[in-house]
């Protein structure tokens, strides 16, 4: 329904009412309607008026929808009325009041109210990500950076993740700024950044790079640039951090994996132990390898071609250079079929180790754990992005490190004429490599540079893609 | 007319009950103001906008006044027990027009605030909040149900007597009897059906009553039946929480349900190559019933995703394991593979008497296929492609073509 455009006496309100089709939900279908066409004020005052003299008492949850639309008006007075008329009412507020009220006086010069507010919350519940944020965007406004920082650290202390919008707000608003406990508080989020493995957008990163040259006295100069495959930055010469894990990180991530993707609740929804041990015997005898192949994803590749072929031709590919290879497959691979050749699987084996696991095992965690014992050299083909894995770790610590190392590790295969002309793919199939990153995707530093990955907005990045321009700032 | 107006005005907002000021005057001093005030036309026509007319801040002074007394109140509820402050929020959640129940008992508060997250406290007071309401709506039913029968009675009662019938009504009593005459013969010479029980810590509480309740159900579709199942549960636990709902269920009737509970295990109860577990995992698909085989079937509701635990528990067995022929007969539309166990009941108790798979799959629910495959499987094998390489987008309607000439029939 409209909303009318001016403010109505009780009777047109009773016209008006008694024309709707369902009267008695009139009032909030109103007001949520003049919440949408963002009417004034005015009118709605009328309308809690008119409620108020016939029932003479006004609903919480019309208060609420008042409520909404002064804040989406910024009518400060009206917010702290219905605030005071609130607390009258009502013992205390749920949490979408206060969300509304933070929200409503965090924009307004009555800006500290919603720290009380804010205060007030925690009495009763944990306060939300929003409200938590609103407030320290206002006090950072405000240049109130201590407090702005206190509310920061409290937010993150209960497990709330910040957005990137607050921690931006954060180098906006200190730009210019001179302080040693300000600069470590701002390096603190970008190592958040790092260790959390988030990438900033394009806006945020100016942010960051505006702040960094606003450092009075300091020098920083900032750019944008693209790394090259060697992980070398072109602007300042600088060796980008190695991809590989440290020894304690590796050993961590190989006994999690063991333990909770292979094994988890239960051996057998896997693989059997039996199976498993023979695995592992397997493996130590013919330690280490160089290269682990996912035969079964890789012979998917192309359509037209049989299972068999595109085995036998990544195989070959993959031989080259005297590399120990090593492919998992399934016990149904080795019946002849016309998807399976025995004599283009007898050729293979002499190239490279085969192990066939039993038809309802899952391969990928044999593939994990012969990756992960070889040693920090070995990689991993399959096209597969082992999520379902990753899912298996229990703590995100070692979902960031499984991560790491898959960046760091697969080799992913792509047929070159792959879904663009179907007519190529009558001819041999030339494999595009997908190398396995050299150098680590996150934000670093080295104390007189900084190194700091980044997204277009506008660009889509899914979580296995990582960001291909960087910011480079260095001191001079 | 306009010092008319005025003068009303001044009075309206003096006054501390404007809208009670305003009729009284209306009525005994002007027997104009009728016209003079609350005609809209004119005052869209006077000068002065309508706002000042309508005393738009009045539901404030409503609002504030005759609360002083509860605002007393309020100070003396500073310190608040948890339990207390989260039945007051509930209720101001409940004013604010969210999915929350109205009445909530001390039991369910405990476990709203031991919920893990937010999202988890709003999963469990929706849940509260709909079976309120039904259990409302199944009352208020029940009531009116109850009034017509009554009225009907009363319409009933004045032709007296004509309804003499020589034949006996058969009541529920007897049926009961005549369906535990069946279930006690299927124990003795019946073909025997497992429930395996010992799923209990793979679920959540939700789950094990979800479970407890889908038993419940097949057990009664069993009774019901012409030839029934000798239903065992095995892995039973004493004090289990499967336990505790069963008793909850049948309360006295547990102890006389014509099954075999025990806390043995299938294996030690039946010779292993006779076994066989059903689970949507299996990588073997069952062509046809036997009737010398025993089957086991999980009780298990898998709300969160966990593939393969009853595969597991197969294979560290060593059992034979098998699936539903479902991709075999049903051209599958979504929803998981894995059913009910009410429905698994349906499908075996008709496979049992008909062994006809078409008949059986009937109680497939229609939301989770499209229609009955007609053609062996490899043909649908080539549906599905088609349907793959619909989803790519490339010449959709020759596919499309194809596909409709395929699947005419």
């Amino acid at each position: 329904i409209q909303p009318p455009e001016k403010p109505l006496q009780s009777e047109e309100w009773n016209s008006l009412r008694e024309s709707f089709s369902s009267p008695e939900i009139f009032e909030e279908v109103m007001l949520n309607s003049m919440v949408k066409c963002n009417s004034p004020v005015d009118v709605a005052k009328s309308l809690l008026t008119h409620v108020a003299k016939s029932h003479g008492d006004i609903a919480y949850s019309l208060l609420i929808k008042y409520l909404a639309l002064c804040v989406q008006q910024g009518k400060t007075s009206e917010i702290l009325d219905v605030y005071d008329i609130m607390k009258i009412r009502f013992k205390i507020l749920e949490s979408g009041a206060y969300n509304l009220l933070i929200r409503g006086l965090s924009n307004s010069d009555q800006w500290r109210m919603a720290l009380t507010l804010l205060e007030e919350i925690k009495k009763i519940m944990i306060p939300s990500r929003t409200s938590y944020e609103l407030c320290i965007k206002a006090a950072s406004r405000h240049q109130e950076m201590n407090l702005a920082f206190e509310l920061y650290h409290e937010m993150l202390d209960k497990n709330l993740a910040p957005t990137l919008d607050v921690m931006q707000a954060f180098f906006d608003f200190s730009r210019g700024m001179k302080g040693a406990e300000l600069q470590k508080e701002l390096f603190g989020i970008l190592f958040y950044l790092r260790d959390n493995q988030i990438y900033p957008h394009k806006t945020f990163m100016q942010s960051i790079k505006l702040w960094f040259e606003s450092i009075p006295g300091e020098n920083w100069r900032g750019h944008q640039t693209n790394i090259k495959d060697s992980g070398k930055c072109p602007v300042c010469n600088h060796q980008l951090e190695d991809s590989s894990l440290t020894e304690e990180e590796y050993n961590n991530l190989r006994e999690r994996i063991i333990r909770d993707v292979i094994h988890g609740t239960d051996t057998f929804r896997k693989t059997s132990p039996q199976e498993f041990e023979a695995f592992q015997t397997f493996v130590e005898n013919r330690l280490p390898f160089d290269i682990v192949i996912d035969g079964l994803n890789v012979s998917h590749m192309q359509l037209r071609q049989t299972q068999c072929e595109n085995l036998f031709n990544a195989v070959n590919c993959l031989a080259k250079g005297n590399a120990r290879l090593l492919v998992l497959g399934r016990k149904h691979m080795l019946t002849n079929s016309s998807n399976w050749r025995k004599d283009l699987m007898k050729e293979m084996q002499d190239k490279a180790d085969f192990f066939f696991a039993e038809n309802i095992s899952e391969d990928d965690t044999f593939l994990l754990y012969a990756t992960l014992r070889s040693g920090k050299h070995c990689k991993f083909v399959t096209r597969d992005f082992l999520r379902d894995h990753k899912a298996c770790l229990s703590d995100s610590g070692t979902r960031h490190l499984f991560r790491k190392w898959q960046r760091g590790h697969q080799i992913a295969f792509y047929s070159s004429a792959e879904g663009k002309h179907i007519n190529f793919l009558m001819f041999l199939p030339l494999f595009i490599q997908q190398p396995a990153l050299r150098y680590d995707c996150v934000v670093q530093t080295t104390g007189d540079t900084w190194h700091i990955p980044y997204k277009n907005i506008f660009e889509e990045k899914y979580s296995y893609q990582i960001p291909r321009k960087w910011l480079c700032i260095q001191q001079k | 007319m306009q010092s008319v107006n005025t003068l009303l005005k001044k009075v309206v907002r003096s006054s501390v009950f404007p809208f009670t000021a305003q009729h009284g005057m209306k009525k005994d001093f002007f027997p104009l103001g009728r016209t003079l005030s609350l005609s809209f036309f004119m005052k869209q026509d006077d000068s002065c906008s309508p706002s000042e007319k309508i005393d738009l801040d009045g539901w404030k002074k409503v609002m504030k006044s005759g609360l002083q007394e509860v605002n007393e109140t309020v100070s003396e509820h500073k310190e608040l027990s948890s339990l207390a402050r989260a039945r007051e929020i509930l209720e101001m959640w409940r004013l604010a027009g969210r999915s929350v129940p109205e009445n909530i008992t001390e039991e369910q508060l405990k476990a709203f605030i031991e919920c893990p997250s937010k999202s988890a406290q709003k999963k469990y007071l929706k849940f509260l909040y709909l079976k309120e309401l039904y259990k409302k709506n199944d009352r208020r039913k029940m009531i009116e149900k109850r009034e017509r029968r009554l009225e009907e009675q009363e319409q009933d009662s004045k032709p007296d007597g004509t309804r003499r019938n020589s034949f006996i009504y058969f009541q529920n009593n007897s049926m009961d009897k005549a369906y535990n005459w069946r279930v006690a013969q299927s124990m003795i010479f019946g073909q025997s059906l497992v429930f395996d029980m010992s799923y209990e810590k793979d679920m959540s509480i939700r789950e094990v009553t979800n479970t407890v309740r889908q038993i419940v159900l097949s057990e009664s579709i069993n009774r019901k039946s012409m030839d029934p199942f000798h239903i065992h549960f095995c892995n039973l636990k004493e004090d289990s929480l499967y336990q505790k709902e069963f008793i909850k269920h049948y309360r006295e009737a547990w102890d006389r349900l014509l099954v075999t509970a025990t806390d043995q295990c299938y294996t030690e109860v039946f010779p292993k190559d006779k076994l066989i577990y059903l689970t949507a995992d299996s990588p073997k698909v069952m062509k046809t019933f036997d009737h010398d085989k025993i089957y086991i079937i999980g009780s298990m509701v898998d709300k969160s995703i966990k593939t393969g635990v009853s595969l597991a528990r197969a294979k560290r067995l060593g059992l034979e394991t098998a699936a539903l022929p479902l991709e075999k007969y049903l051209l599958w539309n979504s929803g998981a593979k894995n059913l009910t166990l009410d429905q698994m009941m349906h499908i075996l108790l008709t496979l049992k008497d008909t062994g006809d798979w078409r008949k059986a799959l009937e109680f497939v629910p229609k939301r989770k296929y499209i229609s009955f495959v007609n053609k062996p499987v490899h043909e649908l094998k080539k549906t599905l492609n088609l349907i793959n390489t619909l989803k790519l987008g490339k010449r959709q309607e020759e596919i499309q073509k194809q596909f409709a000439k395929s699947y005419s029939k």
